[in-house]
């Protein structure tokens, strides 16, 4: 499903500007929003789920205008939605949770709607906690809540707003492959600042910058804005100043430093292959503030 | 707008704490009110089981609504302070389903042990007195002296959690349920005892066990233009305005909502 977002801004009550005038297109697939907190990742979510107005700006989806009363609903009938902070009812199973929230999405037929919800438990492994009351649930396993309830009327779209936040390093790794396995011929959309999220699951992605589009293009095109301006530095002495650290690692010789810089930071550094943190660092530092 | 229903329902009477608040209040009502002797301890030409089960609603009224308006008053507010309002706006449902639902839902449940104090009174009484029409008037009392207020009170918690938290509107609510519903209006300017007050005088009177004629229940008091005669017209009015009150504070809650998404 195809998201044409065109002329979007944002701007709260308080007179922050969220999003600027943001043009982008979503293709199908996975699809990665990458930006620092508070570049307007959640503001523009949440407007994609029909949570929100925006100021200026259409949103299509799919050919439905998700800003007007009749695009609204169309959306969100195809729409699976994972927000940010995702809470429960601490009171209910995770069954009858899902089953709540199934019933909203117009899941009407009984029998089919209980097959689905025992089906999604399986698939995010809940299976034997499934009689279980949340709120005896761990962080993980929330997140696995919250992505099962996505997924219950097989949408087109799935949204996700920073899922891995917070997770151990497997349950992380869990919920991307998981992530990446649900993309086929749906939109996903997975927003976070991790970049490794991203490189581990997306082809294509946008970056967001105070709350405008910094980047929009391939993973390899990211990657490469970083080409020639990755160095390595190993020393005795004080740290490069030329440029941005990226990362500092004690060695025999010395601090081997990684620089994302332009120049060339110190007569002994060495050019090195660039990854999509590079890109990405080297992408904000041409990002007029 | 019945998933909805059905979810709150569940949810709030399962509540642990909605018993045990419900259960002190109703033996506090057994230990200072006359609500389970038989005779009720009122000396009215009474007897009848009309009569006597508008009494015995006329006795739960005083305190339980107090219950059920404290209650009730952290569901409003629930679902933003535990995050689930993302997940629920995003579906298809319309939000004033859902808060229809919610609200109708809320207030069965809040209700129920206030019915089965009532109901359970009556039962008492049709098997004491050997006369079951007392169940069949019980389920007319209720519906009509007691559930149009508490619908009214279950939008007016609705309506209070726009403006401040659930702990403050407990407080204000309690505040409200005596100043507004049972004081003697002679004695201060109130809304108790007027057409706005939730206790069900005016079926009371007018319709169910109707005044002696040429009796009033209050003397001269201010805001008396709000006390209308006791009469079934005005016991009808009642019901209305009960029901029309409910109506405009949810218009307010759901255009607040509306709002909060621009
Ligand atoms: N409800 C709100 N009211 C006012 N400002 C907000 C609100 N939500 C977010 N903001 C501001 O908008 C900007 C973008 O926030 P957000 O969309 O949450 O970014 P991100 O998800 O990328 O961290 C931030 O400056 C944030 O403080
Ligand atoms: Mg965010």
């Amino acid at each position: 499903m195809r998201i044409d977002v065109t002329g979007l801004t944002k701007t709260y009550k308080g007179g922050v500007r969220a999003l600027d005038d943001l043009t982008l297109t979503i293709p199908t697939g996975m699809y990665g929003l990458l930006g620092a907190n508070g570049a307007g990742k959640t503001t523009l979510l949440r407007i994609l789920a029909g949570l929100l107005h925006p100021t200026e700006g259409r949103v299509v989806i799919g050919g439905h205008d998700v800003t007007t009363q009749e695009g609204k609903p169309a959306v969100q009938r195809k729409l699976g939605y994972l927000p940010q902070n995702l809470g429960v009812y601490p009171d209910l199973t995770a069954r009858a949770f899902l089953d709540y929230i199934a019933l909203l999405k117009g899941l009407h037929n009984r029998s089919g709607r209980r097959r689905r919800v025992t089906e999604l438990l399986e698939v995010v492994a809940l299976t034997d906690a499934a009689d279980r009351r949340l709120k005896g649930f761990s962080g993980g396993m929330l997140r696995r809540v919250g992505i099962a309830q996505a997924l219950l009327a097989d949408p087109e779209l799935l949204i996700v707003d920073e899922p891995t936040t917070g997770l151990d390093p497997e349950e992380r790794i869990r919920f991307r492959t998981l992530l990446s396995r649900l993309a086929g011929d749906r939109t996903v959309l997975l927003s976070t600042h991790i970049v490794d999220d991203v490189a581990q699951t997306c082809r294509t992605l946008a970056v967001l910058a105070n709350g405008r589009l910094a980047f929009q293009g391939s993973v390899t095109d990211l990657v490469s804005v970083a080409n020639g301006r990755v160095w390595t530095v190993t020393t005795n002495g004080p740290p490069p100043t030329e440029g941005r650290v990226v990362s500092a690692l004690p060695e025999a010789a010395g601090m081997r430093y990684r620089v994302v810089s332009r120049q060339s930071p110190d007569l002994s550094a060495k050019p090195a292959e660039p990854t999509l943190e590079d890109g990405y660092l080297a992408l904000m530092d041409q990002v007029p503030v | 707008m019945i998933a909805t229903l059905r979810y709150e329902f569940l949810m709030q009477i399962r509540r642990p704490s909605l018993w045990i608040v419900y259960g002190l209040v109703f033996a506090l009502l057994l230990i200072t009110m006359p609500f389970w002797s038989l005779d009720m301890g009122l000396p009215l030409e009474g007897g009848t089981a009309r009569q006597d089960m508008t009494t015995a609603a006329m006795i739960l009224i005083t305190l339980l609504p107090v219950v059920y308006g404290c209650m009730l008053a952290d569901r409003p507010g629930r679902d933003r302070l535990l995050h689930v309002d993302g997940v629920l706006d995003a579906t298809p449902t319309s939000g004033t389903a859902r808060l229809l639902g919610k609200w109708a839902g809320v207030c069965l449940a809040t209700a129920v042990p206030f019915a089965i104090a009532y109901f359970g009174r009556a039962v008492l009484w049709a098997v004491t007195e050997g006369d079951p029409a007392a169940l069949g008037w019980a389920v007319v009392t209720f519906l009509a002296m007691i559930v149009p207020g508490l619908l009214f009170l279950g939008a007016l918690a609705f309506a209070g959690s726009l403006v401040m938290p659930s702990i403050m509107f407990r407080v204000v609510f309690v505040a409200y349920w005596f100043w507004g519903n049972l004081i003697p209006p002679n004695t201060m300017p109130t809304l108790a005892h007027t057409i706005f007050s939730a206790t069900g005088d005016y079926v009371r009177w007018g319709l169910l066990h109707p005044l002696p004629s040429g009796m009033v229940a209050y003397g001269e008091a201010t805001l008396d233009v709000l006390r209308p005669a006791h009469s079934p017209a005005t016991a009808w009015l009642w019901i209305a305005v009960m029901i029309a009150l409910a109506a405009v504070l949810l218009s307010v809650v759901r255009l607040h909502a509306l709002r909060r998404e621009s």
